[in-house]
């Protein structure tokens, strides 16, 4: 069952037109990267989504939405999180916790579990004004799933964090992934990969690819060969490259890439050619091409 | 409502924890309480300070009680005003423009709600601040000149008192659109001047103008009469309080916060 439907967004700001024209539906349960370069519109898409940008056509549909406010259902972490410095931790998630409806016991007893799981109740009851960074980014998704979203929406989560702090984040996404949908945006498909089911991928404020890893990796993953000759690597693959199975060729130096149809035909004509013509062959591997690979080619078109 | 108490208690925690709640009366007392001391005072000031050629008699008219408690009035005018635009002016403007808003307003919170928060905490420091200062400022003139009738000091203080409610309700509403604190400060300033000096150079058209108040305070408390135009005055003023109040809320609610 769709959390929110999203169909026609477009947002404009003065000459720029940064969001044209997005659909899509995140589902129940589901952890969704938000992938793309900075400037896709990540950022401006997830601020549409919580309200706190409108966009200029298209219509952002939360399921329940009609009858209640939309914001009891989904939580929010903006990309450079700023609380209140002068209350403590503590305090403010109390604070998050009661205006999100929650009565006031209930939200000291969220405040203190949600400290505790993202791990800075010993920081509790200092002034927010002295956390370091990954202390509030950790804060920041304590309020916003403080009350129990369907949805949870967070801006780059861990791009600004070193490398610990980003482990410790990715696993607490991986935790929360069984209570609550989640929506995160990245610049790094590593991520993504590590935690997400689903994959949305935005270039230029457009949807360019979507879907599961896996539907990604099948439609996107081709066969390649690599090839390394004991000497002029790039003259043999030159007449290597000529042969029916290869559609593409790249040379790395000593080592040649040919990006293949059918494996199992292209190993058979590969192998019989270089062992009729004696070509001093190396190596000889087959690997598939990666995420990476595809994303880097869609983004450069 | 629940949600209303919540907002409105956090303000005050925030007041108390920059200390709002001791400085803003303590200033409002100073500058309040010193105009029926300087003036009590200013001989034996004069004198002892020297200066003045041996023999020189010093006469100065001593001034009435009215005329000291109404100096501290014009104090509020002038001081007073511009210490309650810079305390609100970033009220929302600043949390605004700092980020916080964004982690607040998604969560299911009241546009109308987090706007009266705002203004009614803000009432309640400057209210109980300036009441403070002028009763303080009454009992000295009561000390040294001679009491004037509590009644009168009431009515006089929630007189000028609804001067200072439109006051803090305009930086309200100028903070509901406008990002830069500085901006709303200036802007509040400048409301506030350009409709006195309006309001006192044309008085025979703008009798009705809540910028006029001050003036109508002023000399019930001398002469111990309101003016006729007292109440058309304050009928205004109230209307444009409760205009600014929804205006706010409704400008606030249609705003894009990011």
């Amino acid at each position: 069952m769709p959390v929110v439907s999203i169909t026609g967004l477009k947002k404009r700001f003065k000459e720029q037109e940064v969001i044209k024209g997005l659909d899509f539906q995140l589902n129940e349960g589901k952890c969704i990267a938000l992938l793309g370069a900075n400037g896709a519109g990540k950022t401006t898409t997830l601020k549409m989504l919580a309200g706190l940008v409108k966009p200029d056509s298209g219509s952002i549909v939360y399921e329940g939405g009609e009858k209640a406010d939309f914001r009891r259902f989904i939580g929010y972490l903006p990309q450079f999180p700023v609380f209140y410095e002068w209350m403590t931790g503590r305090e403010f998630l109390e604070y998050a916790g009661q205006l999100a409806g929650l009565p006031k016991a209930e939200a000291k007893d969220r405040a203190k579990d949600l400290l505790e799981l993202t791990g800075i109740s010993e920081a509790k009851n200092r002034r927010i004004g002295k956390y370091s960074g990954g202390m509030k980014q950790r804060l920041g998704i304590a309020q916003a799933i403080i009350h129990r979203p369907r949805l949870v929406m967070l801006d780059e989560p861990v791009s600004a964090l070193d490398p610990f702090g980003r482990r410790e984040v990715l696993e607490l996404l991986n935790r929360l992934k069984k209570e609550t949908a989640i929506l995160f945006s990245t610049h790094i498909l590593n991520d993504a990969e590590e935690i997400c089911d689903e994959i949305l991928f935005l270039h230029g404020g457009e949807l360019i690819e979507s879907g599961t890893l896996a539907e990604l990796r099948t439609r996107h993953q081709q066969a390649k060969i690599d090839l390394v000759f004991k000497a002029n690597t790039a003259e043999y693959a030159e007449e290597i490259s000529l042969l029916p199975p290869v559609s593409s060729m790249e040379v790395n130096g000593d080592s040649a890439s040919f990006l293949v149809n059918d494996i199992e035909k292209a190993r058979k004509i590969f192998l019989t050619e270089i062992a009729q013509r004696k070509w001093p062959l190396v190596k000889f591997e087959i690997s598939r091409t990666s995420l990476e690979d595809v994303f880097m080619k869609v983004v450069k078109k | 409502m629940k949600q209303l108490v919540t907002l409105f208690k956090k303000e005050m925690l925030e007041m108390a924890r920059n200390f709002k709640w001791i400085w803003v009366p303590l200033t409002f007392v100073l500058i309040a309480v010193k105009e029926p001391l300087v003036l009590y005072y200013l001989p034996q000031i004069i004198d002892s300070l020297g200066g003045l050629p041996e023999g020189a008699v010093i006469e100065l008219p001593v001034p009435s009680a009215g005329e000291a408690l109404a100096a501290s009035l014009s104090q509020f005018n002038t001081l007073g005003v511009l210490i309650i635009v810079l305390i609100t002016m970033g009220t929302i403007a600043g949390e605004r423009k700092s980020g916080v808003t964004e982690l607040i307003l998604v969560k299911p919170v009241s546009y109308a709600g987090f706007v009266t928060a705002k203004w009614s905490s803000s009432m309640m420091l400057i209210w109980f601040s300036y009441f403070l200062g002028y009763f303080l400022s009454w009992y000295y003139v009561g000390i040294l000149f001679e009491f004037i009738p509590f009644a009168d000091f009431l009515q006089s203080f929630f007189v000028y008192g609804i001067w200072l409610t439109l006051i803090i309700t305009i930086v309200i509403l100028l903070n509901t659109f406008i990002k830069s604190s500085g901006a709303v400060g200036f802007i509040s300033i400048g409301i506030i001047i350009i409709a006195t000096l309006l309001s006192t150079s044309l008085s025979h058209l703008l009798a009705w103008s809540p910028a006029l108040l001050s003036a109508y305070t002023n000399t019930f408390i001398i002469g111990g009469n309101f003016p006729d135009e007292l109440l058309p005055s304050i009928i205004v003023s109230v209307i444009a309080i409760m205009f600014s109040i929804l205006a706010s809320i409704a400008i606030f609610k249609r705003r894009e916060l990011a």
